[in-house]
């Protein structure tokens, strides 16, 4: 583990001053309170088993805080805590026991991490046959989970089309661990890490395009260094677009609004090249949200989060943002990430709105 | 002499169902079937047995495997041993079975479900289901097995005679394993995971209002109700009755799915219930996929319907 | 305190389509990852909780090739002082052969132990009956069932049997026994990587199987494998609603949920 990521030792610097707090999304509607973590944290106080588990790794507290406590850093130590004496929520328990046996948080069969190929009328290479070695990750809940297959299908079928060289890993792709290690499990995220650079390397793979922000964040800045080329599929597509290597034919009237995933947006300080592409489709009238960019809202999908339910029940993120969707008028909420659709979607179907992820405007478009 | 013995299970004066399977499969087996049975008034279909050996000992004991190797002893003294010892395979009987193939050194094969006569073979579950073995036991004599519930009780036969009924006394209980008392499991709220049979409710219930009529409809069907996310989200129903893989993961006998459609995460709580039924109106909804039997209506009608029924 | 508790690798077939291979010949696992059989977490997890509070020690005993040497040490995570592997390259679908081999491992190796825990049953083969040969080759007592151990004292244990249909059987056992663990007994801890990292340093021993197979002789035989018949997607109850609902009460009444 690099000590980048892990040194937590400047909570001792914290001086209480509240902006994480302030820019938390869950602070303030739950017990959760990042301010009062950071001061337990200092004097080493108890720390209820409840607390750091609303946290939604969103990141928004270490990149507002002053002082550079790295606060979303101090709660992965928090909850590694808990890990390590094995008492922690019984459904973040399921979650890394089937990571551990399956590769995958739902613990689905991994021989059938690839059976998404099926989808499309074209054979994808495996990625040790292309010449590129330029490798799509598919990610765990798009490799499986019925709604987010249709992402790696469309990109697929779009880099297919332009003639962009890429293979995939089908079975051998194993979770990234992105979430694993905010969960606090920092082992699990090391063997991961260690499986999936071990096929990376063994296959001589150059570049990797990531569907997923989260993937893509832990290829980027936790994997140490690969000699890989990273970037997710919108930092591909974007320049295409804009110097006339994909056009599009077809129109999308419609009033669509974006919403910036945590770990492309604030995080790894992606908020143009979606933009840009959606603002290329002829019809969209684009919106933007009043919190957006570096500002935007959690969807409340990370850090654990989308494989569990915090105890007390409050207005969920999601329904908010449908809200101020709503009242901006949109009619799509646009989005770049499996887990900010899962959960717009939820909320914004009673609304009467859509939601969509890039690649579903893409294709209707191309 | 050449015959079945069957070990009944009985319970609290009850005479259970899943003795009918361990029945059921004697005819296949072409066995006088014998039941072994502690000396009270049960309500048993006599007709179907060739034999009954009563054993004079109070039922709790009766089912207490270090009893029953005392009891089997004295049955295999008076009449021989048998071809085959059948148990059913539930919580006492399969405690009785594998203790008695210990102590009598006997081949035994478990949770039987299905046999073919012409290659004397019993199909056993492995996988959860998933594969079936084909076993046999080991040269020619006695066995045991221990069937499935459900499985046999079609092939009961009733030959319009009574059975011969022999008695079996003075049995030591053991002192080394003693039954103290039955306990009932405590109801604080319900626990989902260990009903038979769940109710479970979905976004198309469409609002708070209408969970009075399928609580109703629960209780008519002796059913448990559970939901799905945005039913626990909304907080129509605790968060105790949630299924899925932020919730709980149950297995019930029967799971009754009405509104919900099925979200992955949900299915993942709930595909390894024996029976699934779905009541959805949208005939794509994926939960159909995994259903063994499925409604396309409106699930209010549905509801109403089955009300007016059961109701009448 | 001593206890015994014995822990298997399994497949974790449960999202697998499982492949016949042979004309019934085998099952193909090749694909399959194995983790340790649900039970025997649970028995796991309470002989360590018993140890812990009323001191002793618990041993986790497996039997199976050296991989399964990973459940041991999941074992020893868990809070087991010791991970014994009796170490065979064999597969042995007869209850009676395993009984028996562990029935001669503990003879030979003399042993000590108060109470022995298995799981109720392991998740692949689902016989269920290891547990209760042993006891009955050991002459000891036996439980099986056990959804929760009230009362441990030097000399017995009061346990609840899990019956059907939520009843529970209050039991006293005389030690030594051998005690059968149903899932739910307890909530096992999450192991860590971490702690399994740690646990490694524990010292494991290997015994081979093959030094305690007397009298070890098959009194079943597999003829072959197969698969269950088709499920072939839902059976939809169509025609009036009034039938349908009628259908759906005629399926209840036959899954035996509704009377």
């Amino acid at each position: 583990m690099q000590e980048a990521i892990v040194n937590t030792n400047r909570v001792l610097t914290c001086i209480q001053c509240g902006k994480c707090t302030g820019s938390c999304p869950e602070s303030g509607k739950t017990p959760f309170n990042v301010r009062m973590l950071m001061r337990k944290r200092q004097f080493r106080n108890t720390i209820e088993e409840f607390l750091p588990w609303y946290c939604t790794s969103c990141g928004a507290c270490t990149i507002r805080c002053p002082r550079d406590v790295k606060p979303s850093e101090v709660i992965i130590e928090i909850r590694s805590g808990f890990v390590e004496n094995g008492d922690i929520p019984a459904a973040i328990q399921k979650a890394l026991e089937n990571t551990f046996v399956q590769k995958n948080p739902w613990g689905r069969s991994r021989a059938k991490r690839g059976a998404w190929v099926e989808k499309l009328d074209f054979e994808i290479p495996h990625v040790s046959e292309t010449a590129s070695k330029r490798l799509l990750f598919t990610c765990c809940i798009q490799a499986y989970d019925p709604r987010c297959m249709v992402i790696p299908v469309n990109v697929a079928t779009i880099l297919n089309r332009y003639g962009i060289e890429f293979g995939i890993l089908g079975e051998e792709e194993a979770c990234c661990g992105n979430e694993i290690r905010r969960i606090g499990e920092s082992g699990l995220f090391e063997e991961l890490q260690e499986e999936n650079k071990t096929v990376f390397k063994e296959y001589g793979i150059k570049e990797i395009i990531a569907l997923s922000p989260h993937c893509m964040n832990a290829f980027k800045k936790e994997y140490g260094d690969m000699d890989i080329k990273v970037s997710h599929y919108t930092e591909l597509l974007a320049p295409m677009i804009k110097n006339g290597t994909i056009t599009f034919n077809g129109t999308y009237n419609k009033k669509v609004i974006y919403h910036d995933p945590c770990f492309l947006g604030k995080q790894n300080g992606i908020f143009d090249e979606p933009r840009d592409i959606l603002k290329t489709v002829q019809g969209i009238d684009f919106l933007e949200f009043i919190r957006s960019r570096e500002n935007s809202m959690c969807c409340e999908g990370g850090g654990g989060r989308m494989f569990f339910e915090v105890e007390t029940q409050y207005k969920r993120n999601s329904e908010v943002r449908v809200e101020d969707a709503f009242q901006k008028g949109a009619e799509v909420i646009a989005t770049a990430c499996p887990f900010c659709v899962m959960n717009l979607e939820e909320k914004a179907v009673e609304k009467g709105l859509e939601v969509k992820e890039l690649s579903e405007i893409l294709m209707e478009v191309l | 002499m050449s015959y079945a013995l069957i070990v009944a299970e009985v319970r609290r004066g009850l005479f259970e169902e899943r003795n009918l399977d361990s029945i059921g499969i004697c005819s296949l087996l072409e066995k006088d079937p014998i039941m072994l049975i502690p000396e009270s008034d049960y309500s048993v279909n006599w007709e179907a047995l060739s034999g009954v050996i009563k054993v004079k000992i109070e039922e709790t004991q009766f089912l207490n495997p270090l009893n029953m190797v005392n009891i089997l002893g004295k049955v295999i003294g008076k009449r021989g041993k048998p071809d085959v010892i059948i148990f059913t395979n539930s919580a006492s009987g399969a405690e009785l079975a594998a203790y008695t193939a210990g102590y009598f050194d006997l081949p035994i094969i478990t949770d039987v479900s299905n046999y073919d006569k012409e290659q004397g073979v019993f199909y056993k579950s492995y996988y959860s289901d998933k594969i079936f073995g084909e076993f046999k036991p080991s040269g020619d004599g006695s066995f045991i097995i221990t069937v499935r519930s459900g499985s046999f009780k079609e092939y009961v036969t009733e030959n319009g005679t009574t059975p011969s009924i022999e008695t079996i006394e003075d049995i030591t209980a053991s002192p080394v394993r003693t039954f103290m008392e039955y306990v009932e499991e405590e109801k604080t709220d319900v626990d989902i995971t260990k009903a038979d049979f769940l109710l479970s409710l979905g976004r198309g219930i469409g609002n708070k209002d209408e969970i009075p009529s399928y609580e109703e409809l629960a209780g008519l069907l002796k059913a448990v109700i559970s939901g799905s996310r945005p039913v626990i989200d909304k907080m129509w129903l605790p968060k105790a009755r949630q299924v899925g893989t932020s919730g709980k993961t149950v297995k019930p006998k029967v799971y009754l799915a009405m509104g919900i459609s099925g979200a992955f995460q949900h299915i993942a709580g709930m595909k390894d219930s024996d029976c699934i039924i779905a009541v959805n109106k949208d005939p794509e909804a994926p939960i159909f996929q995994y259903a063994n039997y499925g409604i396309v209506a409106d699930i209010h009608k549905v509801r109403d319907k089955l009300k007016d029924i059961l109701k009448a | 305190m001593n206890l015994i508790v014995f822990t298997k690798r399994v497949p974790a077939t449960q999202e697998e389509e499982l492949r016949i291979t042979g004309e019934g010949k085998a099952v193909d696992l090749s694909k399959v990852p194995f983790k340790v059989n649900d039970w025997d977490n649970y028995s796991v997890e309470e002989a360590v909780r018993i140890v812990e509070k009323s001191g002793g020690t618990a041993t986790a005993v497996s039997i199976g090739d050296a991989e399964s040497d990973e459940v041991l040490r999941r074992a020893i995570a868990m809070g087991a002082k010791d991970g014994l592997l009796l170490e065979t390259g064999d597969v042995f679908h007869d209850p009676n052969v395993r009984a028996t081999l562990i029935h001669n491992f503990l003879k030979k190796e003399n042993l000590p132990f108060d109470a022995i825990f298995t799981g109720v049953q392991s998740e692949d083969d689902q016989f269920g009956a290891v547990g209760g040969i042993l006891a009955a080759k050991l002459g000891l007592p036996f439980v099986s069932m056990v959804i929760g151990i009230d009362t441990v004292e030097s000399d017995h244990l009061i346990v609840r049997r899990e019956l059907e249909g939520g009843l529970q059987e209050r039991v006293k056992v005389m030690l030594p026994c051998v005690i059968s663990i149903q899932t739910g007994i307890n909530e096992p801890r999450y192991v860590s990587i971490m702690g399994i990292r740690k646990a490694s340093k524990v010292e494991r021993k290997v015994y081979k199987a093959a030094d305690y197979q007397d009298s070890m002789k098959s009194k079943i035989e597999i003829i072959k494998w197969v698969y269950p018949p088709k499920k072939a997607g839902a059976k939809i109850l169509s025609g009036e609603l009034e039938s349908a609902c009628k259908e759906l009460l005629g399926i209840l009444k036959e899954k035996g949920v509704y009377q």
